[in-house]
């Protein structure tokens, strides 16, 4: 049975020489929360303002609800969009705002009815009493919450949200995050969420979607994409690894930290060590590891996180390694600012990519 | 007590210090100008001589003579048309400028080209149109050789209607910027939502473009209007004397030094403009909008 609400087939999108997007291919699921995580200029935005129909396509086609909608007009799709600067109507009420697609859309619907309907959904963000407020006299995070009744109130399968989050402050965004999944939750429609934090990222989507320079480059749960990022790309990004450039020959990886075994390593266009910044542990100089690696490296500073604290350390050439201690598995060690340390870790946690990898 | 002064009361010292210069100068070229018009609208005037004994005979003359009360109704009824014909040329030319031309260089560009004429002078723009209108000008010549008339129109020159075009080609510019100005400052995001949730381009335009470009409408139209209002030259120009807006009565009283009279009419316009902005101001909340 097919389960897919929507699907892309090797979309490609050009503006001039730039490639904005790859021969992308996707397929999503009723009721999921999916997130599109790159950084800026991975075509993150491109691809979703293909799926909304702003953009078309140079080739490839989209299908939504079984039907090809590629050359389908935007507003004819039934997806809804919710824009990075929320593009409320400056001049209109919230209740205006929230009816405008009902009143102003394909089908008209009557005055007292839509705004029954906006009333709903006004209602569903939380924004009840607020209804005849002009939107610039609300703040950030009800003007977010007005931009996704609006959208929601056309009553779409599919909604696609970019950066949504992104112009509210860091307190704001959490609560909205949460809100987001429980309105998502209670609706049973599907969200693409694009975003440039790896946190949100992980934290939203039932599945993640990772993006660079125009190509799709992961798709998976966030555990599988946290536990097994695909290329050293994926790990860049995810802002959890520390990464080392070396050689990987014979099954051993040569870098700064010597000459490690790494049996089980991951195919990639370049050879490069990842190790998780909550896996690195600190050894006063004097100790010896058995084996394994042993990077010397300066102590620089700690952040105080709440539930863990980051240690930075300089290895030398200005390559900086970051190590997480979670504070649940005891007190950290205090270290000395400028003295040298002995970083190590245990070669099994680390995700090796190379270009000689079997996988 | 020096030691008292807060920083409220040198802040609103240098206030005052700051206004003085408006103050004085709005009130040399401006208050007492009025004041003076006022008083000596009431003035006697006999033949070859004014005398400031009071006395309500210019005003009475104006108000009985169908000369000066049908050029106040031909000076509203210039105004209004010249308004409606700017704004019909000039919103749509606005649209495409402000809205339409993605590229910010080439919409300046062509408000520059709008801008053009005025490198000229006023009287040569309004005379440049006796040579196009005239019986024997470039329109009748043009529409004689494609032979769409047998006769050259006469009622393009020296007619209520020669005014009329003048007018619009002069002050059309004046509705034009200000109404670019708003559209371009409209968020273009904000009309892909509106396309999104499914609203035409009609919809789009009467709920969403139009409103948020009604503060540049009203600005507009109180640029031309202050203009139209008193004017005289394009109706001297153009009209062969045949339309005598208020501007043009001022001019005859004032060259015929019968101040009391050119003070009355002077008077009057003032009202009319005075009227005509506040109600135009009442369209939209200016200050909030811009």
């Amino acid at each position: 049975m097919d389960t897919s609400v929507f699907r892309l087939e090797g979309v490609t999108k050009r503006y001039g020489d730039l490639v904005a997007l790859n021969d992308a291919s996707l397929e999503v699921g009723a009721n999921e929360y999916l997130s599109f995580l790159g950084p800026s200029g991975s075509g993150k935005t491109t691809l979703l303002r293909v799926i909304a129909g702003f953009e078309a396509p140079e080739t490839g086609r989209i299908f939504f609800d079984g039907r090809d909608i590629t050359n389908v007009q935007a507003h004819e799709r039934g997806i809804g969009f919710v824009f990075q600067n929320f593009a409320l109507f400056p001049h209109l009420t919230v209740m205006q705002n929230v009816a405008f697609g009902l009143t102003n859309g394909k089908t008209r619907v009557p005055t007292p009815e839509a705004e029954g309907r906006a009333a709903e959904m006004i209602e569903l963000v939380g924004l009840s009493g607020m209804e005849g407020r002009g939107v610039d006299q609300i703040s950030g995070g009800q003007r977010q919450r007005v931009a996704l009744a609006r959208t929601l109130a056309m009553k779409p399968r599919l909604v696609l949200l970019d950066e949504p989050l992104g112009a509210l402050d860091a307190n704001l965004r959490s609560r909205m995050r949460n809100e987001l999944r429980a309105i998502r939750e209670r609706l049973g429609v599907t969200f693409l969420h694009v975003t440039g934090s790896e946190t949100e990222a992980l934290a939203m989507g039932d599945r993640v979607v990772v993006l660079d320079r125009g190509t799709i480059i992961q798709t998976g749960t966030p555990g599988e994409i946290y536990d097994r990022p695909a290329s050293p790309d994926v790990a860049h990004f995810l802002n959890r690894f520390n990464l080392f450039e070396g050689t990987l020959s014979n099954g051993s990886f040569s870098a700064s930290f010597g000459t490690i075994r790494a049996p089980a390593a991951t195919r990639a266009d370049r050879d490069c060590y990842a190790v998780r910044y909550d896996r690195v542990k600190v050894l006063p100089l004097s100790a010896k590891p058995a084996d394994g690696p042993a990077l010397k490296a300066t102590y620089i500073a700690s952040e105080y996180l709440g539930s863990s604290i980051m240690s930075f350390f300089d290895a030398g050439q200005g390559h900086l390694i970051e190590m997480e201690h979670h504070l649940s598995l005891g007190a950290p060690e205090t270290y000395e600012p400028r003295q040298d340390y002995l970083l190590t870790w245990n070669p099994e946690q680390a995700i090796v990519f190379g270009r000689e990898a079997a996988i | 007590m020096s030691s008292t002064v807060t920083i409220q009361d040198r802040q609103s010292k240098v206030t005052r210090w700051l206004l003085v210069p408006g103050i004085v100068w709005m009130s040399l070229f401006l208050v007492v100008p009025i004041a003076m018009i006022v008083y000596v609208s009431f003035w006697t005037q006999t033949t070859f001589n004014i005398s400031s004994d009071p006395t309500l005979a210019s005003w009475k003359q104006f108000f009985s003579s169908d000369t000066y009360t049908g050029s106040l109704w031909t000076t509203i009824r210039i105004w209004l048309i010249v308004l409606a014909t700017t704004f019909i040329v000039g919103y749509p030319t606005a649209l495409f400028v402000g809205l339409f031309v993605k590229s910010k260089t080439l919409s300046t560009v062509l408000l520059v080209v709008c801008v053009i004429p005025f490198w000229t002078s006023f009287l040569i723009r309004v005379l440049a149109w006796r040579p196009m209108l005239g019986k024997e000008g470039a329109i009748n010549i043009v529409l004689l050789k494609l032979g769409i008339i047998q006769q050259p129109i006469e009622v393009l020159l020296f007619t209520e209607l020669s005014v009329i075009i003048g007018m619009t080609q002069i002050y059309c510019v004046f509705m034009v910027g200000p109404i670019a100005f708003m559209l371009s400052r409209i968020d273009r995001n904000i009309i892909e939502a509106a396309r999104d949730l499914g609203a035409g381009f009609g919809r789009i335009f009467w709920k969403i473009i139009f409103p948020l470009s009604l503060p540049g409408v009203v600005v507009g139209a109180i640029f031309v209007s202050v203009m139209v209002l008193g004017e005289f030259a394009t109706s001297g120009a153009l009209s062969g004397r045949k339309v005598n807006l208020l501007g043009n009565i001022i001019v005859t009283q004032v060259g015929s030094l019968k101040w009391a009279m050119a003070s009355v009419v002077g008077v009057v316009l003032t009202i009319v403009m005075g009227v005509v902005i506040a109600g135009l101001l009442r369209i939209v909340d200016l200050k909030r909008e811009l």
